[in-house]
């Protein structure tokens, strides 16, 4: 692969990113326009947007890696991250619009009228953001490396950093036309390659053995549930992984506060609709390059899986055509590292603003602070743990971490949303208690797999996929405590689920919290 | 519960548990209740029998209905289509159903201010 060509590529997102970053400065004005988009963003683009931000790492790179190594099992990624929205939509996103609050820390205080609870919402959004973004720059590095073989350090940091001045410079209304142009360059250039191969194959005899690859030896690979890429207990295995990603979705930070951007819930139904479309039509590419790498890649099985996108059109075309494809997808791979990682990085760092910072830079400067400055450091602090996260962890599985934040987002928000937009019994008790219980278990299991976890057996299954024992665990937790505490019902819990539930064309007032802060 | 006691100083609140207590904000929440969560089961089950059928009942799976078509392709596929025609029937549904109830809430709210 030709060094130069794919990273002129690669150079070209970087500066389209910040140039549209730029472009978006100049009617981001407000703090509003920082969080939400001041709610103006049409359907259509906010459903490329939402797709382009949620297409990471893991989709791009991570999906094709993992069923190149375990065979068809792996293929209930590309289906769980999909349905994750379906979930989303049918059981919390119109509720929640309702309730009329900006973040999940927001949502959790209004309801539960507590500020403790609030906290570990705050202190969750972070840890999940954060587990979700580490991939982001393992896969950065990886590319880099892959692309140039510069050291893994360099390809996160520049990942790192540009984040960070876009996310400070711009906020979200930038970020959505940034978003929404990424979706298209990932689309093409996974979809592209696979064109051009197919073509190229018509005006060959043979499909050079890419079938052969699949029968005889490559058969256990392509059969359901086997144990070919050495994980045990696949059934198990595959549940897990289902329920993490079918109800982890709901809970992840950067997914939910795309929902605010619409207008009203009838264009938050369109906008996802649209985007199970587009998600769709991705994933049916990164399985593509897994079956042929079986054959044109195989040496990858062994080691650096997650390179098998970048890797496959420089060996099949090997010359320019393989340097100018290579290039495309390189690029598009940096799409998704940037994209994904601006997405978290708005949702923690206004996070860490609104809980952390702010009120402490107001005490320091006695009142004499611009509120988006405090924005700005707060998005420069939520990129610094994970990068220091990054430093310190060995390679991992793209994928596997990612399932990882949609395990803990299954076993702590999805409880919290489900329950309490459902339960009218629920107490502020039983709320902390399932957000404590199913936060450490999921936690636990996912830093165990991040340091490296058991090898075989029971131990591996349950580890490695937790989320099928931690969610139901969250959730008895939650309504154990709960009737065991029924004085602590929120008192206004009456209020709540009237604002919930009714639709939106009904005219009550929503206690919509004001932005934060408005520069006049 | 403190608010029933604060309600007699507070009118809006009146309002808030008169809504919630009054039958068509029972009646909304059942209606919209008794729809999703159904589907979502539905939807579960049917995503977790494809993995059972896999697991178990390969020979079914992979029995041949013409060509290169076999069973586990036509439920693969078929999963797609169900994935979009439960969003769509829901999307019709709140438009149609959950849109309509929504003026006769707002009757209700805004006639109890008046």
């Amino acid at each position: 692969m030709s060094p130069a060509t794919s990273l002129t590529a690669i150079g070209l997102v970087i500066v389209a990113t910040i140039g549209i970053g730029l472009f978006g400065l100049r009617i981001s004005r407000t703090t509003s326009d920082f969080y939400v988009a001041s709610r103006v963003v049409t359907p259509r683009w906010n459903a490329s947007a939402i797709s382009g931000e949620y297409l990471s790492a893991a989709s791009f790179l991570g999906v094709a890696g993992l069923v190149l190594v375990n065979g068809a099992d792996m293929l209930w990624f590309s289906v769980g991250y999909t349905v994750g929205y379906l979930m989303l939509l049918v059981l919390v996103a119109a509720p929640l619009r309702r309730s009329g609050a900006y973040t999940l820390p927001d949502f959790a205080e209004t309801r539960f009228e507590s500020a403790f609870v609030r906290r570990i919402c705050a202190g969750l959004v972070v840890g999940i953001g954060t587990l979700y973004l580490l991939p982001q720059l393992h896969g950065a590095g990886l590319t880099l490396q892959t692309v140039t073989g510069a050291p893994p350090d360099v390809g996160a940091a520049v990942v790192a950093v540009i984040v960070v001045i876009n996310v400070a410079a711009g906020g979200m209304r930038s970020i959505t036309f940034v978003q929404a142009f990424q979706y298209w360059l990932k689309l093409t250039a996974l979809a592209l390659p696979v064109f051009v191969i197919l073509i190229a194959w018509r005006s060959v005899e043979h499909p050079v053995g890419v079938l052969e690859a699949l029968q005889g030896a490559g058969a256990e690979w392509a059969e359901p549930l086997s144990t070919a890429g050495g994980r045990d207990h696949p059934l198990y295995a595959t549940y897990s992984l289902l329920l993490a990603l079918c109800f982890g979705t709901m809970g992840l930070p950067h997914v939910l506060v795309r929902f605010y951007t619409n207008p009203d819930g009838r264009a938050a139904r369109r906008t996802t609709v649209v985007v199970l479309a587009l998600l769709g039509t991705f994933y049916l590419f990164p399985p593509v390059y897994a079956v042929l790498g079986r054959t044109f890649a195989p040496d990858l099985v062994g080691s650096g899986a997650d390179t098998v996108v970048l890797e496959l059109p420089g060996r099949i075309f090997p010359g320019t055509a393989g340097d100018l494809l290579g290039a495309l997808v390189a690029a598009g791979a940096f799409a998704a590292f940037l994209s994904t990682s601006s997405g978290l990085t708005v949702a923690i760092a206004g996070v860490i603003d609104q809980d952390l910072l702010r009120s402490r830079l107001h005490r320091w400067t006695s009142g004499d602070y611009v509120a988006v400055n405090s924005f700005r450091i707060a998005a420069l602090l939520s990129m610094c743990v994970p990068y220091l996260a990054f430093l310190l962890t060995g390679s991992l599985s793209l994928a596997d971490t990612v399932g990882l934040a949609f395990a803990v987002a299954a076993s702590t928000f999805c409880p919290l949303l489900v329950l309490g937009i459902w339960w009218r019994r629920m107490s502020t008790t039983g709320a902390a208690a399932g957000l404590i219980v199913g936060g450490v278990a999921a936690s636990a299991a996912a830093l165990v797999n991040v340091v490296g976890g058991p090898d075989d057996g029971w131990p591996q299954a349950l580890v490695g996929q937790p989320a099928a024992w931690t969610m139901p665990l969250a959730f008895i937790t939650v309504i154990v405590v709960s009737k065991l505490t029924p004085d602590k019902i929120p008192a206004g819990t009456a209020r709540s689920m009237v604002r919930l539930h009714t639709p939106e064309a009904v005219d009550v007032d929503r206690g919509l919290p004001q932005p934060p802060y408005r520069s006049s | 519960m403190s608010d029933t006691t604060r309600s007699a100083g507070d009118p809006e609140l009146t309002t808030y548990r008169d809504v919630q207590v009054s039958p068509d904000f029972s009646e909304l929440r059942r209606r919209f209740r008794r729809f999703v969560f159904p589907m979502t089961g539905l939807f579960l089950v049917w995503y977790f029998l494809y993995v059972l059928l896999a697991a178990y009942a390969p020979g079914f799976m992979s029995s041949r209905i013409g060509g290169n078509i076999n069973v586990a392709l036509l439920f693969g596929l078929g999963q797609f289509v169900s994935t979009f025609a439960i969003t769509m029937i829901y999307v019709r549904w709140a438009d149609r159903r959950f849109d309509a109830e929504a003026d006769r809430m707002r009757q209700l709210i805004e006639g109890a201010d008046r």
